[in-house]
């Protein structure tokens, strides 16, 4: 279980940025203010460090940091 | 060209000395210079917060800004290739950086090629890497050069000699450089980093409101008048698959240009490295709004301006002056600061890696520190040279810049988790990544993809299929990194560290 939810946490930000980044490629709709690719893009400079997080506090659970 | 604005200009002149003034005072102890480890790396002292101001200041330049908002003014959208760039080179260094910021202090390495002499045994590598550091590190150095150039030019023509000026900042940025070593742009970046969010913010809040009424009518109207600039376009040379693989490769090429690398290499625990892989992404936030501003300068400023100086002629229009000074300052200390980090990266490359490595061996100590510190001067006065004599043949260098950091990536990253890997395979590796690049490059066939990702993958396949050839020597034998990485040793060796 843990090691799946480390390898989705691990892929998702290239997913997301990279992978599915044709698909937001759009003007619409315009969320916050933001054309819907900018908000994409937007969306995953905040989501990104979420993943870090998730990813440190695995590891630290399993013991993996010094 | 114009006349420019006095009051900017004196703004612009009195930051300039005052950050120069400071790096000075913040290499008033001896202690700064005392050595290599010392002068280049701050004697790896620096916590989370102060490795975050230094990482940021090193890699939001003048250049960013200038750069980003003159091709968001020309190509649109292709501009926030920037954003998942950085994002995900933090994600990925995330992975390996803890790893070798722990092997550079137990070994006390400066650089990323004297991590790679130590882990292949190998000096003809590490001076291989150093080469391609500074050769590619020269001319960034000459991009921040422009960009301070590009300031005074707008604010200053009437008023000042803009060559004399440039030349003496850049001089007095050298020396501060070689007195303070990485503690004089360390201090100074509080002051850029500080400066620069307070000015990006207040811009792109201002901004719309004088010129649009606000941020929504304003991406009303560029949806309405120039909704080619929200997009990027499907194909082209420049479409989505560029943009994805420059985005990719780039991401994985940032830790490896040597100014990074020194900034990492400051820290005190792999612990507080770990934390700025974690927020170094929110930086971001403010590239984001910078390719806004190249949108505004496409709306409001007149047909046949220079995209190069899109954002200047912005800030020139908008607001003259006081707020006029102070962006310019801005923009003036991410030229400078960022420049004297380069500075001292590229130094401590050619001293340990080319001169020690390949020259003279048996220097040590005292002399070499001395050298270190030295090139300093060399460095930034062959910036100079090509910035201000011959701009032109830089310009291809600069483009292939990220494709020829990026082919050290085997031998620097992958040479963390891959025990077996050969000197020889990545070696090779690299000379072929290079030559794929530039021949790409120069023959204009990267069809639509980006160039260092032909070099890159060229590279990784040489590395795969030419290892098990020479795999038989490095499987039995092994030294200190090796050790380190991979050993059953290492793992006491640590815990005695920690205890101790």
């Amino acid at each position: 279980m843990k090691k799946i939810l480390m390898i989705l946490l691990i892929a998702l930000p290239f997913l997301a940025q990279l992978v599915v980044l044709p698909f937001a490629n759009r003007i619409d709709p315009i969320i916050f203010g933001l054309p819907f690719l900018q908000f994409w893009l937007f969306l995953w400079i905040v989501l990104t460090p979420f993943c870090t997080f998730g990813i440190y506090q695995l590891q630290k659970s399993q013991g993996g940091l010094d | 060209m114009q006349q420019g604005n006095l009051t900017a200009l004196s703004i612009t002149m009195f930051v300039i000395l005052t950050v120069v003034l400071i790096g000075f005072l913040a290499g008033r102890d001896k202690a700064t210079r005392s050595s290599v480890e010392e002068w280049s790396v701050g004697g790896r002292r620096f916590g989370g917060l102060l490795v975050w101001f230094l990482v940021g200041a090193d890699l939001y330049t003048a250049y960013t800004f200038l750069g980003l908002t003159s091709t968001a003014y020309t190509a649109g959208s292709l501009a926030f290739f920037a954003i998942p760039y950085s994002v995900l080179a933090y994600f990925i260094s995330y992975f390996f950086l803890p790893k070798l910021w722990k092997v550079a202090n137990q070994h006390k390495l400066t650089t990323l090629a004297d991590y790679a002499r130590e882990r292949f045994d190998s000096k003809l590598l590490s001076s291989l890497i150093a080469i391609v550091g500074v050769l590619m590190l020269i001319p960034y150095i000459c991009l921040q050069l422009s960009g301070i150039q590009d300031t005074l030019q707008v604010a200053g023509t009437g008023f000042i000699n803009v060559k004399v000026v440039v030349i003496t900042s850049f001089l007095l940025v050298a020396l501060y450089t070689f007195f303070s070593g990485i503690k004089g742009p360390t201090y100074t970046a509080i002051i850029k980093d500080v400066l620069v969010w307070a000015i990006m913010l207040f811009m792109v809040v201002s901004l719309p409101i004088m010129h649009f009424g606000g941020w929504d009518p304003m991406v009303d109207k560029i949806v309405t008048e120039a909704p080619q600039l929200l997009t990027i376009p499907n194909e082209g040379p420049k479409g989505i698959p560029w943009f994805i693989t420059a985005s990719f490769v780039s991401a994985l090429a940032l830790f490896m240009w040597a100014h990074a690398a020194t900034g990492v290499f400051t820290a005190k625990s792999a612990d507080a490295i770990r934390k700025n892989a974690l927020f170094l992404p929110l930086y971001n936030i403010v590239l984001i709004l910078v390719v806004f501003l190249g949108f505004i300068a496409f709306l409001v400023l007149p047909d046949g301006t220079d995209p190069r100086f899109a954002l200047l002629a912005l800030i020139q229009t908008s607001y003259g002056g006081i707020g006029q000074g102070l962006a310019y300052s801005t923009i003036a200390l991410a030229s400078l600061i960022p420049c004297s980090i380069m500075a001292i990266g590229a130094s401590n490359l050619f001293a340990n890696n080319i001169y020690r490595d390949l020259i003279n061996p048996k220097v040590k100590g005292a002399k070499l520190t001395m050298i270190t510190r030295g090139m300093v001067f060399v460095v930034i006065g062959l910036a100079l040279l090509f910035g201000l004599v011959f701009p032109q043949a830089l310009v291809s260098l600069q483009l292939l810049g990220v494709s020829g950091m990026v082919q050290i990536f085997p031998a620097i990253v992958i040479s963390l988790f891959w025990r077996n890997q050969t000197r020889e395979a990545t070696i090779i590796g690299l000379l072929v990544g290079l030559t794929v690049t530039f021949t790409v490059y120069s023959t204009g066939t990267s069809l639509g993809i980006y160039e260092g990702f032909w070099g890159l993958m060229a590279n990784f396949a040489s590395v795969v299929v030419l290892n098990p050839l020479f795999v038989k020597k490095a499987k039995f034998s092994t030294n200190a990194v090796k050790d380190y990485l991979f050993g059953e040793k290492s793992n006491k060796v640590d815990l005695v560290r920690k205890g101790a």
